[in-house]
């Protein structure tokens, strides 16, 4: 017989039992619907955070932090000597930096720190509006961090000092909502705390007296701005700031990032030590060769020496002593973390293994990506195994339908055993059947799952505007169809399998004569 | 006994009927010429019925061996055997038979489906044959949109399609009035007038009359009755 016979004998026969088609049917597009439902939303979530990890460069960046020492040492260092002799700690210097950018596959090394900056500023200013300082941070803009814009420009290298990025609710609160381009080259004024002497400060050389501190109280390095000691009573400035780029609020809340090597001058503030006679340039920022060792903490020890006729309260004469960039660093313990760059997903693991080596902890984002899609596979497996759990129902259901066809058709299958039928052309014609009404029930899933998605879609867009999956698209994919109706054709098939066999192998005589 | 006819040697079909074996037919030798028409009768439950669906390869018997239009039935396996029954044979039974989901066109269009022919073909071969029963303005009607005359007549053109050389009636006359009956066995006569081998199973006499040759079965065995 020919495929086109078979074709029309089943719809036929189909078409002969229709409510009991139906039923049958209806149990497959059940599961269908389900299964058709539960994988489109798992694989637009996977696809989603897929695709944010490759647009943000995260899927071929690893980030690298500090191994966490949990080893008690009675000096209270903090951080150990580092096991592949990376320095004398395993924090994360410039020194290792320069280490992990030659590696080979790497194509860039940025470096981030938070708080940096954000102990001498205390607010920011523009335009009558004055916002906290919610999350300050700062990168190196080599290229290798790049957050989503929404106007402007990220930073560049040429972005020394006085350049920043804001994140688009920072815009709304200056009152850029809607006009987030309009904010891009203003420039914003970052408003210091008192006794702020990091760049940009004018830094006296006759200190005002200072009767309300402990003398021998100064400043400790790292510690938040001065209340009260030596410089307390110089004043607040206001360091400009020109806004090159507004980010996405989307992937970053009310972030402030700056240019690391502005952040870095911002916190390095300088020291003074009173001399009494000497001052080596007043107003200056230079470290005094006479005076080098004259740190805040002795400063009192100082005056004592140098200006015992000196009353407390009366002004001094100071020298200012900065430290380098790399001491500054050492001092705060390092960056916070490095964002390394890869020439390609595939070397990623590699360079992540190589920098463990190194001392310090490498996270890739493919594996945060990973475990993410592990996540939602998760999901998918449970909602995934409902659906499979009502197919393999509906598969009952067809094979019951499908013995019961084969029992009211005996006699017919008998005349057409008379007629030249063999074996195989009654097995084919209900197995044909049996694979029609799981065709049918998969069509129909996908069809009626379809528009479920686009449903659902419709919701999650009014209802989640800036949720984590505004943004994710969710649509029936076309593999998933194919797969869906293949599948469901599939069941429709194996469960005809024993009802046709057994309507094949009917004696011809026994059916004719079957009541 | 001419090449393309029928011959049964020692054909013996035993069912087993719980613990005892029961002979349906016994040892029975038999040759059917070719264009022959020979009415089968006897006594219900003698054989009949078996003996028609040995001949037409529907069953196969326990011993013996059956030649029909020159083939070894006992050779052939499903495949062959139920291209036989497609080309050589065609069936016309007493309780009709026809698939009720399709028209008289459909029906007779069957075998010829089973027989690979182009669609195109097929219809117009199922469209003679309706004509050729006197069904030629009832192609598209349902088996039970029609009488139960006109129903075997539909049977016999599905019999004919394949255009077989042999028919085998199982009582076709058994559930039609005697005016339908013997409109039927007209029909059937006409056929063999043509040339195909008639094999009628009757319990009427009356159709026996037109038969060339009677045939009784009694308890399984095989003897040449009075022909009228
Ligand atoms: N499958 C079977 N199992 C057991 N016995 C059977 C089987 N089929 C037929 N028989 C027996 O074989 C005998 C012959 O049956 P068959 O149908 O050939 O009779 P028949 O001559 O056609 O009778 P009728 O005129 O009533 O149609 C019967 O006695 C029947 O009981
Ligand atoms: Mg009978």
């Amino acid at each position: 017989m020919r495929f086109a016979d078979y074709l029309l004998l089943t719809l036929r026969s189909l078409r002969r039992s229709r409510l009991r088609s139906f039923l049958t049917i209806s149990a497959i597009v059940v599961g269908a619907t389900g299964v058709t439902v539960m994988l489109t939303f798992v694989t637009s979530v996977k696809n989603f955070v897929t695709q944010q990890y490759v647009q943000t460069g995260q899927i071929d960046q690893i980030q690298v932090s500090e191994t966490p020492n949990l080893t008690y040492s009675p000096t209270g260092s903090s951080n150990g000597p580092g096991p592949q002799g990376v320095g004398n700690t395993s924090t994360l210097t410039p020194a290792l930096e320069a280490q992990i950018a030659a590696l080979p596959h790497v194509t860039g090394v940025a470096a981030i720190a938070q708080g940096f900056g954000s102990q001498d500023l205390a607010y920011l200013s523009y335009g009558g509006h004055e916002l906290n300082f919610n999350n300050l941070s700062a990168y190196e803009p080599d290229g290798v961090i790049t957050p989503t814009l929404v106007a402007g420009r990220d930073l560049g290298p040429t972005d020394t000092a006085n350049a920043i990025l804001v994140s688009s609710d920072y815009a709304d609160a200056l009152g850029f909502k809607g006009s987030y381009a309009k904010l891009v080259g203003q420039t914003v004024e970052l408003h210091t705390d008192t006794g702020y002497t990091g760049v940009g400060a004018t830094l006296p050389s006759v200190l005002p007296p200072q009767s309300q501190c402990n003398p021998t109280q100064g400043p400790q390095p790292g510690s938040s701005g001065p209340t009260c000691g030596p410089t307390a009573s110089l004043p607040a400035i206001d360091l400009p700031a020109v806004v090159v780029g507004v980010m996405s609020a989307a992937s970053d809340h009310g972030v402030i990032y700056l240019p690391l090597s502005w952040a870095i001058a911002i916190g390095n503030t300088a020291l003074p030590a009173g001399s009494g006679i000497v001052s080596c340039g007043p107003g200056t920022r230079q470290t005094c060769p006479d005076t080098g060792q004259n740190q805040g903490q002795n400063q009192g020890q100082n005056q004592g020496q140098n200006q015992s006729g000196q009353a407390p309260g009366s002004p001094q004469i100071v020298t200012w002593t900065t430290q380098t960039a790399t001491q500054f660093l050492a001092q705060r313990g390092g960056y916070g973390s490095l964002i390394v760059k890869v020439d390609g997903t595939d070397h990623v693991a590699a360079v992540a293994t190589s920098i463990d080596h190194l001392g310090v902890s490498a996270a890739t984002g493919i594996d945060a990506l990973n475990q993410q899609k592990q996540k939602a596979n998760a999901i998918g497996l449970i909602l995934g195994s409902l659906g499979l759990v009502a197919l393999f129902i509906a598969a009952l259901g067809v094979m019951n339908t499908m013995v019961m066809s084969v029992f009211e058709r005996t006699r017919e299958i008998g005349v057409m055993r008379a007629l030249g039928a063999r074996r195989s052309t009654i097995r084919r014609l209900f197995t044909f059947e049996a694979t029609a009404l799981g065709f049918f029930g998969g069509l129909f899933g996908v069809i009626i799952g379809s528009v479920f998605v686009l449903a659902a879609k419709n919701v999650i867009s009014k209802s989640v505007k800036s949720g984590s999956l505004s943004g994710a698209n969710f649509s029936v994919p076309i593999w998933l169809i194919v797969v869906v109706i293949a599948g469901t054709s599939a069941i429709g098939l194996l469960s005809g399998f024993f009802p046709a066999r057994r309507a094949a192998r009917l004696d011809p005589v026994e059916a004719l004569r079957y009541e | 006994m001419a090449i393309g006819g029928i011959t049964l040697t020692g054909v013996t079909r035993t069912f087993q009927v719980g613990d005892e074996e029961f002979h349906a037919l016994d040892r029975v030798n038999l040759s059917i010429d070719r264009g022959a028409f020979v009415a089968v009768m006897g006594p219900s439950g003698s054989g009949k019925s078996t003996l028609a669906n040995i001949i037409g390869g529907l069953d196969r018997p326990t011993a013996g061996s059956v030649v029909v239009e020159g083939e070894d039935l006992a050779k052939l396996g499903d495949a062959a055997l139920s291209r036989f029954r497609n080309k050589a044979i065609g069936f016309v039974f007493q309780s009709f038979n026809l698939k009720g989901d399709s028209t008289s066109l459909e029906n007779v269009m069957l075998p010829l489906t089973f027989a690979r022919m182009r669609p195109k073909q097929r219809k117009a071969r199922a469209t003679a044959c309706l004509e050729r029963v006197g069904l030629g303005d009832r192609l598209h009607h349902l088996p039970n949109q029609l009488s139960g005359g006109q129903r075997q007549r539909v049977a016999i053109a599905r019999a004919l399609a394949t255009e077989p050389a042999l028919i085998i009636a199982d009582e076709p006359t058994g559930n039609l009035d005697s005016a339908r009956g013997a409109e039927i066995i007209a029909m059937l006569g006409a056929l063999n007038a043509d040339g195909v081998t008639l094999l009628v199973i009757t319990h009427d006499s009356a159709v026996a009359g037109h038969a060339d040759r009677v045939v009784e079965v009694v308890d399984g065995t095989v003897r040449e009755g009075s022909a009228g």
